[in-house]
């Protein structure tokens, strides 16, 4: 919302600096975004020129001698040719700053310097409206006497500011400027000096010229409506002009200005129609056909539906309601009569309308954030009143109102102690009403309660359960949040906690930085072609997706299912940025379309590494770790896993039989289709299922009380035998003592068949563990027969020889 | 006899004098007290002496051969005090070269320091960490919260929508409505999670950011029991010497609303650009609880009063680390994560 200092200071005095004021502004819930000056040029100045003569080396330029209000006479070339010895003209100096942003600095040309440039309306940002004479593409000379050497903004009156400030939703009354300066008077301490509007009574009877019928009154509670005949369309006044020109709209003719200058004070939209243009002088508010296509003031075709708000004669339409009016009825310079509109409609309806017709305006923005049906009423008749001032044309007296709306005053009650409750203040009645009086809320006290009348453009104070907080929300704001004084909670004392699942999350990503890792957060979103990419099948769960209705776009229209694809992203930056090695990792949700409500979400950890020094195994490893450092001590690793995975380099993790997750090397097609030169090695586990294999807390085993035999055996198997499968025939050989800590310290492949004895299709393997006993010490005899039952499960199971 | 033992013995301590390695001794060792060695070679010929002679011989002999023993005893702890001397020499190094890791620097997101730090502050006031889910009821995101369908204030945040009744969440609020349903008052809950809006990436934009929600549930819940935790939360979490202070705003779920500004953490409060001169940073919005949420989510407003705050991680981590691209912090550049 922009209000122009000079708007302001209509209906306020004005007495603080701007510092100042955009405190008190910001202490009542205004923020003042920015100060925009009127006139945005620096160090240009009043001067006269005293003397004039030719250039002495350029033909079309001219040295001039002028009077800037100092002591010495400066010099300035020139090669405008409307200036005039004894003229007034506006001259940058040193470090001035012109209004598109250039800066001056005195300029040697052709051999004499000069101090500086004379300016025109457009160096300074004016036209026309602003000062007579600067719409002209020369030298601006002025047309009234001033001191040498005052500032430009001064001598054309443009010295104020215009504060930009932001509002919020509940106070649509403040997208107006009586609205805000209501606001700011009371900031300032100052009184409010509202405009009382003339009423002008005008001749004869409205309804003989016009008729106005609301067929849908839901949709618009109250269509106020005044005729002017006799129309004298031209240019408003420049001071019209100019306020319309501070709040950033253009000036067009007086009536449309009229509307445009009421839209801004009042902050109610309004409309005039050429009332020759619509049918039998009829308006009819009425829900549009489907598909019917109006053509709107902007010359484009807009194609209505039903459930959007026309305004038609009995015959067409001749506005959208809230958002344009229709080229059919716009004012021209042939107009002689108008109909001012100036209605209520819901909002729900026109932003449903200006969503749907991608269009929205001043007058939209409004309407969607609520206006109020007694400024209806203002509205037209200061639009008529302005009218009358301007001598724009004959009013025609009495006000069509077609109102199905309530306008009686709305009274609420509050409670006095629960006020001082919710804001901890101590106030009386008596202060509140006050303080409530300070921005127009009427209000008295009635011993425990204070009532009070709601002005009609406070339509955010409700009657019902949120009364007291609404009024504590003013009472607490007038007063100040600063004059409240802190306190800590007390009652029930409580011991804060973390939750499981938050300490295991901690637990397990402080587990991958010590490995190394680093952690990512990357978007959510992602695209079908992904998937494909990824080599994941059509039936695969991952492909159940949910889908944005409204997305960036199509590669980002996807919540993702797996962390992969931002996992090979993240090593696509950084193999761009010549980071060829990495650790990286990401514990974050992902989401599946399972038809319910609400999708299934489940928070996955994706781990990856890729570089020089890494290779499934180093994953695997770091894997391995973080189990053992969170007390998972059953994971398993099995052959399988997604199509994203090399074939042959890919594996399926469980604990205790339930999979968890899988790990593998990147297949080469998908590290193509990535752009990635290395190989990225990724592992992704659901992270809930991992925590709930968790140790909580870990419970004391008795250290063994009797010698550990270490054992060491190599055997020859066939080739596609896995380590595990050995380990798990180890574990469990019927051999009466405890085997424990079996594991691989060799495997060796034959370079050839018969290599170190080693047959075609073998490969032989090493594996240590442990033999104790819980009663006794190990003889011979157990150990022996102990080494014979593994050696028989092996080779009864496996097919595995001892190796010789 | 006896002058040939003291010419062996004598010969024996002049090689001895000369021994350098261990070997060359053992050597040596061997050539005069071994089986055949010269010494021993004497006493072999004892036999034919007369029992005076060997007598004599005899206590010669065995003098020399202590003597000889101990002399190579001695000769050996040198020889192997040099060795030892010598590999220790030979084994020095430049304690000022690099040292050398082999498992590289892991790091955490400064997303997750930052929510460690706030989460961990709040903890310290009683606070119980409660989650919920990204996709969520539109009636939980909003119309719960006293933001029914069409109210103004949903312009305040733009939506990703699934369908008309699912979105993403735009804020941790709907948790407040979870919570507010489910758990039994009073409580004291903090609130984290990533958070959606449509909000094309910028430099201060990200579609996806995560915020952090604190809310207390109680009997007798005031502003300025607000105003103390806010401030208590923002010293915990900028510093003792960081200011706060509330100022009056607009939330639909709050009502008395506040935005809490604290001192300018770049200039301490006199004024910068970083503040654009006013020596405050906007960091968050605070209120109490608006009755007709407590009401929407079956509890008695009058019974029970509530307030609740929002905090962008994302902003407080790019105030503490002077970070001034949002987009930094999802790209996943192993250069950017390595600083922090």
């Amino acid at each position: 919302m922009k209000l122009p200092l000079k708007w302001l200071r209509d209906y306020v005095d004005y007495n603080v600096t701007h510092k100042e004021f955009v405190q008190r502004m910001l202490w009542r819930g205004f923020e003042v975004a920015d100060i925009i000056p009127e006139m945005n040029v620096k160090n240009v100045y009043v001067c006269t020129i005293t003397h004039i003569e030719q250039h002495p080396n350029a033909e079309r330029l001219r040295v001039c001698a002028v009077d800037v209000g100092g002591e010495e006479t400066l010099t300035i070339v020139t090669n405008a040719t409307n200036v005039y010895e004894g003229c007034q003209v506006p001259v940058a100096l040193d470090g001035a700053v012109l209004a598109d942003g250039m800066e001056i600095k005195p300029t040697k040309m052709r051999g004499v310097i000069s101090a500086g440039m004379f300016c025109g309306g457009a160096e300074l940002g004016i036209n026309d409206v602003e000062y007579e004479g600067a719409g002209n593409d020369s030298v601006l000379i002025l047309n009234e006497a001033h001191p040498n050497g005052q500032r430009i903004q001064e001598a054309f009156g443009l010295d104020d500011v215009i504060f930009d400030i932001e509002l919020t939703p509940n106070r649509p009354d403040c997208q107006s400027i009586i609205g805000i300066c209501r606001e700011a008077a009371s900031a300032l301490g100052q009184p409010f000096k509202e405009p009382m509007i003339e009423d002008v009574l005008g001749e004869g009877d409205a309804a003989d010229y016009a008729k106005v019928t609301v067929l849908n009154p839901e949709l618009c509670p109250r269509y106020c409506a005044r005729v002017v005949t006799d129309l004298k369309i031209e240019p408003s006044p420049k001071w019209m002009q100019l306020r319309l020109k501070l709040v950033g709209l253009r000036p067009i003719n007086n009536i449309v200005d009229i509307t445009n200058y009421v839209l801004i004070e009042y902050g109610h939209p309004m409309h005039a129609f050429d009332l020759a243009c619509v049918d039998e002088a009829h308006i009819v508010v009425r829900n549009a056909e489907e598909g019917e296509v109006i053509t709107t003031l902007d010359g484009k075709e807009r194609t209505m539906s039903a459930d959007m708000l026309l305004i038609a004669d009995p015959h067409k339409g001749v506005g959208i309601a809230g958002v344009m009016g229709g080229e059919n009825s716009e004012i021209t310079e042939n107009t002689k009569a108008t109909l001012f509109e100036s209605a209520v409609f819901i909002p729900a309806n026109i932003r449903k309308t200006t969503q749907k017709l991608r269009h929205s305006t001043d007058s939209s923005a409004r309407f969607v954030k609520g206006v109020e049906k007694v400024n209806a009423e203002k509205a037209v008749n200061r639009a008529i009143e302005l009218v009358n001032k301007l001598n724009a044309g004959r009013v025609i007296g009495n006000m069509i109102d077609v109102c199905s709306a309530d306008l009686s005053e709305k009274h609420v009650r509050a409670n006095i102690a629960h006020v001082n409750e919710i804001l901890s203040t101590q106030l009386t009645g008596e202060k509140m009403c006050e303080l409530l009086g300070s921005i127009n809320i009427p209000a008295v006290t009635d011993g425990d309660g204070i009532n009070i009348t709601v002005p009609h453009f406070r339509t955010d104070i409700e009657n019902g359960i949120e009364t007291d907080w609404d009024i504590a929300e003013e009472v607490g704001r007038i007063y100040g949040y600063d004059n409240i004084e802190p306190t800590l909670m007390y009652g029930d004392t409580f011991q804060g906690k973390l939750g499981k699942e938050v300490v295991q999350e901690d637990t397990v990503k402080d587990t991958m930085v010590s490995l190394g890792f680093m952690e990512l957060y990357n978007y959510n979103f992602t695209s079908p072609q992904e998937y494909d990419v990824l080599r994941i099948p059509k039936d695969d769960e991952k492909r159940l997706t949910v889908r944005l209705s409204n997305p960036f776009g199509e590669d980002q229209s996807l919540m993702r299912t797996t962390l992969l694809g931002g996992l090979l992203r993240t090593m696509e930056v950084n193999c761009n940025r010549k980071s060829g090695h990495g650790r990286f990792f990401e514990v974050g949700n992902v989401h599946f379309n399972n038809n319910a409500d609400l999708p299934e979400e489940r928070k996955l950890i994706g781990i990856m590494c890729f570089g020089e020094d890494e290779d499934f195994f180093t994953l695997k490893g770091a894997i391995e770790h973080l189990f053992s450092v969170i007390g998972i001590e059953s994971a398993r690793f099995s052959k399988g896993g997604g199509e994203y995975f090399h074939p042959g380099q890919k594996a399926i993790i469980t604990i205790d039989g339930e999979q968890i997750g899988e790990m593998g090397t990147i297949h080469p097609a998908v590290q193509r289709s990535f752009g990635l030169s290395t190989r990225a090695y990724i592992a992704e586990m659901d992270f809930r299922r991992l925590c709930s294999h968790m140790a909580g807390i870990r419970k004391y085993k008795p250290l063994p009380k009797f010698p550990v035999v270490p054992r060491d055996i190599a055997i020859v198997v066939d080739k596609n035998v896995g380590a595990q499968e050995v380990i798990d025939v180890i574990n469990s050989a019927k051999a009466r003592v405890i085997i424990e800590n079996a594991h691989v310290f060799d495997v060796y492949y034959p370079e050839k068949p018969g290599d170190k004895g080693i047959p075609e299709g073998k490969k032989s393997m090493a594996f240590s563990f442990e033999l104790r006993s819980d009663e006794r010490t190990l003889n011979d005899e157990d150990i022996n027969q102990a080494m014979k039952a593994i050696l028989k499960a092996l080779k009864f199971r496996l097919d595995a020889d001892l190796r010789s | 006899m006896l002058n040939e033992l003291a010419k062996i013995r004598d010969d024996a301590l002049a090689r001895l004098e000369k021994v350098e390695t261990e070997s060359e001794l053992n050597e040596l060792n061997t050539a005069i007290l071994g089986r055949n060695g010269a010494l021993t070679a004497i006493l072999r010929t004892m036999g034919k002496l007369l029992a005076e002679e060997r007598a004599q011989l005899g206590q010669a002999a065995n003098a020399a051969k202590q003597q000889l023993a101990a002399a190579f005893d001695e000769r050996k702890t040198a020889i192997a005090e040099r060795a030892e001397a010598r590999r220790i020499e030979a084994e020095t190094i430049d304690v000022t070269l690099p040292g050398v890791v082999n498992i590289p620097a892991g790091k955490l997101s400064p997303l997750t320091v930052v929510y460690r730090e706030i989460r961990d502050a709040l903890i310290g006031l009683g606070f119980t960490t409660f989650e919920g889910p990204e996709i969520e009821y539109d009636d939980y995101n909003f119309t719960k919260l006293n933001l029914p369908l069409d109210h103004p204030a949903r312009d305040m945040q733009d939506t990703f929508y699934v369908n008309d009744k699912v979105l993403l969440r735009t804020h941790t609020s709907p948790c407040e409505a979870r919570a507010l349903m489910t758990l039994k008052p009073p409580f004291r809950l903090v609130i984290p999670g990533r958070v959606f809006r449509v909000d094309e990436p910028d430099a201060s934009h990200s579609p996806v950011f995560m915020q952090m929600e604190g809310l207390v549930v109680d009997r007798n819940l005031t502003f300025a029991d607000l105003k103390g935790t806010i401030d208590t939360f923002v010293k915990a979490v900028f510093g003792e010497n960081v200011k706060s202070r509330l100022r009056p705003s607009y939330f639909p779920f709050t009502e008395p609303s506040a935005e809490v500004d604290i001192s300018c953490t770049i200039c301490g409060g006199v004024g910068c650009s970083s503040c654009k001169g006013t020596g405050w940073m906007e960091i968050m919005g605070c209120g109490i609880t608006n009755p007709h949420e407590i009401e929407n989510c079956g509890l008695d407003p009058h019974e029970w009063k509530a307030f609740a705050f929002g905090v962008g991680v994302d902003r407080v981590a790019c105030l503490k680390y002077g970070i001034n691209d949002i987009r930094l912090l999802y790209e996943g550049d192993a250069r950017f994560l390595r600083q922090l």
